[in-house]
């Protein structure tokens, strides 16, 4: 009985000493709309494309692959070829991540890894088409 | 302000002048006391949980608590249809009376006290009863289940734990020969209680906890199992009472425990209502860190605690401590 009363009386005061110490050190959350972080590296926001140093664009083709796979159907993918002899090329690229489960089937069988994971995470908006975006626009505006 | 007080004490006679001012001052304490203790509150969950709790309003979110209570005052006052009208009007009422009239007999220095009557620690526990009384009601009154729910566990739960704290008050009153306050503050003089009863201060302490309904003893108004307790149908401004009460019930058990454990507002250098401010808040944040730390206790464990440990405890500590007081006299 006393020693249940000494254990349990020690454990009571050591549980205490953890929450104390917490108290004085670093807190781990961050005030959102005032302070922002870097997402981690594994975050999966909606697609985007990879800028490629070489082209200095995207290396779409088109192939719409990405397109077939994607089990909610919300990518759509326009290629174009400006000449009988030259490659076929991405010309428009939408998504709609408002339906998009963030599976990465697109990601994992794109031929050209063009595309990745964004680190955008304000995906609220007001309005439904505001939820729909263009990739190739996107690549622009971000360079 | 002297001359303020000359008019007063001229137009009123001494003693009305004094039941105002002390009026006066314990509203303000109440409301302030409440404000910032609500504020400490989060502050510390939060920062226990490793946020920073409150952070909007004002440096620190320190008026988080003045914009929520101006919230709540705005909000209607909601009665269920079939609510025992009376009762459940009373009830946020009765519960703030006791938390007030405790204030009264509490030196908060050498002259700071409103009344110094010679059964001060009698008052004080006769009428925070009532802070029970007033739960069965807003639980009876209330007509809902999880309101009477709470309301029985809470007299459960008052009633056991109101032994073992009296009993603990009785080696303090073997010291100190009297109910007064200033003659028990007076009797710590070269020595506080808690160093000759510790074992006293810790069950007061518990069972002050308990009494107060404060986690880990929180089972009237367990969020989990029973909504709020006895306040689930109030809303408003009487909702806001019945918190406005448990800190202030809080403070007046941390500032009984320092009048009778801990020397009262005795200290050196600095000024004795600073001392006991210091102390009093000191044990609150003791009392809240208890309950960020340790979870609930269930029901049967709360009452075996009780009736199998503490007060048994509390009885040979009383036995032994009156021994050794008649040996030492």
């Amino acid at each position: 009985m006393l020693k249940e009363i000494i254990e349990g009386g020690w454990s009571l005061i050591a549980g205490m000493g953890v929450t104390f110490r917490r108290i004085y050190r670093p807190v781990v959350t961050v005030q959102y709309p005032r302070t922002q972080i870097e997402m981690s590296p594994g975050y999966r926001g909606h697609i985007e494309f990879k800028k490629f140093p070489e082209t200095g664009t995207h290396n779409c083709v088109a192939c719409s692959i990405c397109m077939q796979l994607c089990p909610t159907n919300v990518i759509k993918v326009q290629g174009e070829k400006p000449n009988a002899h030259a490659e076929k090329r991405c010309s428009a690229y939408f998504i709609d991540f408002s339906h998009c489960s963030l599976c990465g089937l697109c990601v994992a069988n794109c031929p050209t890894r063009t595309l990745k994971f964004s680190d955008e995470y304000e995906m609220s908006h007001y309005c439904r088409w505001e939820s729909v975006v263009d990739l190739v626009q996107r690549l622009e505006e971000s360079a | 302000m002297n001359a303020a007080w000359h008019y007063l004490v001229g137009t009123l006679g001494p003693d009305l002048a004094r039941i105002i001012l002390g009026l006066v001052g314990i509203l303000v304490l109440v409301q302030l006391n409440a404000v910032f203790l609500v504020w400490l509150e989060r502050k510390v969950a939060g920062h226990i949980q490793a946020r920073l709790g409150p952070m909007e309003v004002g440096p620190h979110g320190i008026l988080q608590t003045i914009v929520d209570g101006i919230k709540l005052v705005s909000k209607e006052l909601i009665t269920p249809r079939h609510v025992d009208r009376k009762l459940f009007v009373l009830a946020p009422i009765v519960v703030f009376l006791p938390a007030m009239v405790g204030l009264v007999v509490i030196p908060f220095s050498r002259h700071l006290q409103v009344r110094d009557l010679n059964v001060g620690l009698l008052l004080i526990f006769a009428f925070s009863s009532f802070n029970v009384l007033a739960i069965l009601m807003g639980g009876w009154a209330a007509n809902n289940k999880y309101s009477l729910m709470g309301a029985i566990r809470s007299v459960a739960q008052n009633v056991a734990y109101e032994i073992p704290l009296l009993l603990t008050v009785v080696s303090v009153l073997l010291w100190s020969d009297s109910l007064r306050m200033s003659s028990i503050v007076n009797s710590q003089a070269q020595v506080w209680n808690v160093v000759w009863m510790p074992v006293a201060a810790l069950i007061f302490m518990i069972c002050a906890t308990a009494e107060t309904n404060r986690a880990p003893f929180d089972i009237p108004e367990a969020e989990s199992e029973l909504v709020g307790g006895f306040h689930t149908e109030y809303s408003g401004m009487r909702f806001a009472l019945f918190f406005l009460a448990e800190y202030s019930n809080i403070f007046i058990e941390a500032a009984v425990a320092t009048t009778l454990f801990f020397g009262g507002w005795r200290g050196p250098l600095l000024p004795g209502v600073v001392w006991f401010f210091l102390k009093t808040y000191a044990l609150i944040f003791v009392v809240m860190w208890v309950r960020w730390t340790f979870p609930r206790l269930r029901f049967d464990q709360l009452m075996n605690f009780c009736w199998k440990i503490l007060i048994p405890a509390a009885l040979i500590h009383l036995v032994v401590y009156a021994g050794i007081l008649e040996l030492v006299k």
